[in-house]
């Protein structure tokens, strides 16, 4: 029986790295380039996580592009190459979405990928919305915070939602 | 009162979406900077559709497997009994590897999206080797939509199956030499009522009419008959040798080990001898003597299939082998499957021809066959140690040749038809008594 990585499962850690190098480079033509610490962890972190999706190294390592981001953009606005980078990340995610279904010797379902290349580019034009939005707002005199104050809301507000929703079983267990 | 269980956890990729999805918020109200919401808005919609899709329901998830026993190469269906999946959208099934059991799908992992109403599929095994196999461990997780929870892997502990040898059913052209029982298809010696012709003689009281050769009656003007054999039925031991096993088993089709030659041939002539309607019975060589007496029929068969494939290797408790009452009985034919490598085993089957019974060795060492030995054992001093064993054992078989027990290595179900023949033929002949 084997028990090694399936080729699918390969491809698929190859996109995993590739999306989160594609968000930290994706600045990079306007001339804000990583420094080279930060793409060597990337790089070592990203490799790491394409083996483990589901352990925190893949977080945290998001985190830092996001980070990066901040420091590079500063008061920059809304480039388009933001939309690039949330391309990148949703890639990454998914990707480990995939690979945390099963052992790596679990083939990818190519019914699942083409589920979840769906559900990723669905919520992508999620980012494309918010930057639309964004870009409307700005100079006309709404300050950003007022905004992202209100979104920062919502999302506490959907996570408190999503946790204090008892399961079903265990309320006719109570 | 103690927290009811429940197996849906949230995963990683939840904690993911809304970890680094918080940090962004946190950092784009922190610094204003709102460029960094547009990064990570699909991670917060996939997190926030995770949430949403929270299970409601506790699935009931419960395996079966198809058959409690089976032969070597056939196969069965693990299936999955499932209810309350409304809230399933992705069911992964892992196989535990074990030895000898071939596994579809082959890398023993499968996934599936489910849609309401849907079949779990089953997964399909085949043990490659007799003995008892486990069959049925595996792990099984549960995902909802958005793969925000999930529930287990919960493991199956799987049951023990009892793989019976394969039989391969030949009818052997080959006869007893000593037949003695009452009926059956074998030719006796004596004469009796049969349908195979003996000779035609004088007619005695008693002779039927109608076995009256007319012809010959009139030539010779006194009433002639024609003579029959009777056929009867015999009784087969089958003394299995499974003190040790030699080379490497790779399951049915391919590399075979003594033992499986040994296990095989055992359960190929049991099953030859009892379609013929003679009786049979196994002894076996090994730390739990497995036995069984004489008998007869499908149901005997199936106990002799089932002692065989409990046999693990080694040597017998309490008793010494050329101790042992092999229980005999006048005119049995004693089949010994055995690679015949220990001496005690060669003095008890010199023993059992000196009674005047037919005893047959079975060779069942595969050629190139070696010892497996403990992994810091010097190779060269090992293979000389089994190249010693070996010359010993040819001596040996020589010896048992000489003792008037034939040696025939295993050859298929056919194996013994000639030995047979040869054997009854020499029961035939005029013997010189001796003082």
């Amino acid at each position: 029986m084997r028990r090694g990585a399936q080729p699918s499962v390969w491809a698929l850690r190859g996109v995993l790295v590739a999306g989160i190098l594609v968000a930290l480079f994706a600045w990079v033509p306007q001339g804000h380039a990583p420094p080279v610490v930060l793409d060597v962890l990337v790089v070592a972190a990203a490799a790491l996580s394409a083996f483990r999706p589901e352990h925190l190294s893949l977080p945290i390592t998001m985190s830092f592009v996001v980070v990066w981001w901040a420091f590079a953009i500063g008061g920059d606005g809304l480039p388009a190459a933001a939309l690039v980078a949330a391309a990148g990340l949703t890639i990454t995610h998914v990707a480990a979405v995939l690979l945390s279904y099963g052992p790596p010797s679990l083939p990818v379902d190519p019914q699942l990928a083409l589920l979840w290349a769906g559900r990723g580019l669905l919520t992508w034009v999620g980012s494309l919305v918010v930057w639309g939005v964004a870009r409307t707002y700005t100079d006309h005199g709404t300050p950003s915070l007022f905004w992202l104050t209100g979104l920062a809301a919502a999302l506490v507000g959907a996570v408190v939602a999503g946790a204090a929703v008892p399961v079903r079983g265990q309320q006719a267990r109570e | 009162m103690s927290e009811p269980e429940t197996r849906w956890r949230s995963t990683s990729n939840l904690g993911r979406a809304l970890l680094v999805g918080g940090v962004a918020v946190g950092v784009a109200l922190a610094t204003g900077i709102p460029a960094l919401v547009v990064v990570v808005a699909p991670l917060l919609v996939m997190g926030a559709l995770g949430l949403l899709h929270k299970p409601t329901r506790e699935p009931y998830v419960f395996a079966t497997i198809g058959h409690r026993q089976l032969h070597e190469g056939q196969g069965t269906r693990i299936r999955l009994e499932t209810r309350d999946m409304d809230d399933v959208e992705h069911l992964t099934r892992v196989m535990s590897p074990q030895p000898f059991l071939a596994i579809r799908p082959v890398d023993g992992a499968l996934g599936q999206l489910l849609a309401p109403g849907d079949q779990v599929r089953a997964v399909e095994v085949s043990p490659r080797r007799w003995g008892s196999r486990l069959v049925g461990a595996e792990k099984v997780a549960l995902t909802a939509p958005w793969a925000g929870y999930r529930w287990g892997p919960v493991p199956f502990i799987g049951r023990e199956v009892g793989v019976l040898p394969t039989l391969t059913h030949v009818r052997s052209g080959g006869e007893a030499p000593q037949p003695i029982g009452l009926i059956g298809a074998h030719r006796s010696r004596r004469d009796g009522n049969g349908t195979e012709f003996s000779s035609i003689r004088r007619f005695h009281a008693g002779d039927r009419l109608r076995r009256i050769n007319w012809r010959v009656s009139l030539r010779q003007g006194i009433l002639h008959v024609e003579s029959t054999r009777a056929e009867e039925d015999t009784a087969v031991l089958l003394i299995v040798d499974a003190l040790a096993d030699y080379g490497q088993s790779g399951g049915i089709g391919s590399t075979e080990s003594s033992l499986d030659v040994t296990v095989r041939a055992a359960a190929a002539l049991a099953d030859q001898y009892l379609s013929g309607g003679d009786r049979v019975s196994l002894r076996v060589l090994s730390p739990s003597g497995e036995y069984a007496g004489y008998g007869t029929g499908t149901r005997h068969l199936r106990r002799i299939l089932i002692l065989l494939s409990r046999i693990r290797p080694g040597l017998p408790r309490d008793v010494a082998i050329d101790q042992i009452d092999f229980r005999t009985t006048a005119g049995s034919v004693v089949v010994v499957i055995s690679p015949m490598l220990s001496e005690p085993l060669a003095t008890a089957t010199v023993r059992l021809v000196r009674r005047g019974l037919p005893v047959i060795v079975v060779d069942p060492l595969p050629p190139g066959s070696t010892p497996s030995v403990y992994p810091d054992a010097d190779a060269v001093v090992s293979d000389l140690a089994w190249r010693m064993r070996l010359l010993d054992r040819s001596h040996l078989l020589a010896q048992l040749s000489a003792a008037g027990c034939p040696v025939v290595p295993w050859n298929g179900p056919r194996t013994l038809e000639e030995v047979l023949r040869r054997l009854s033929r020499r029961g035939q002949l005029p013997r010189v008594g001796g003082g």
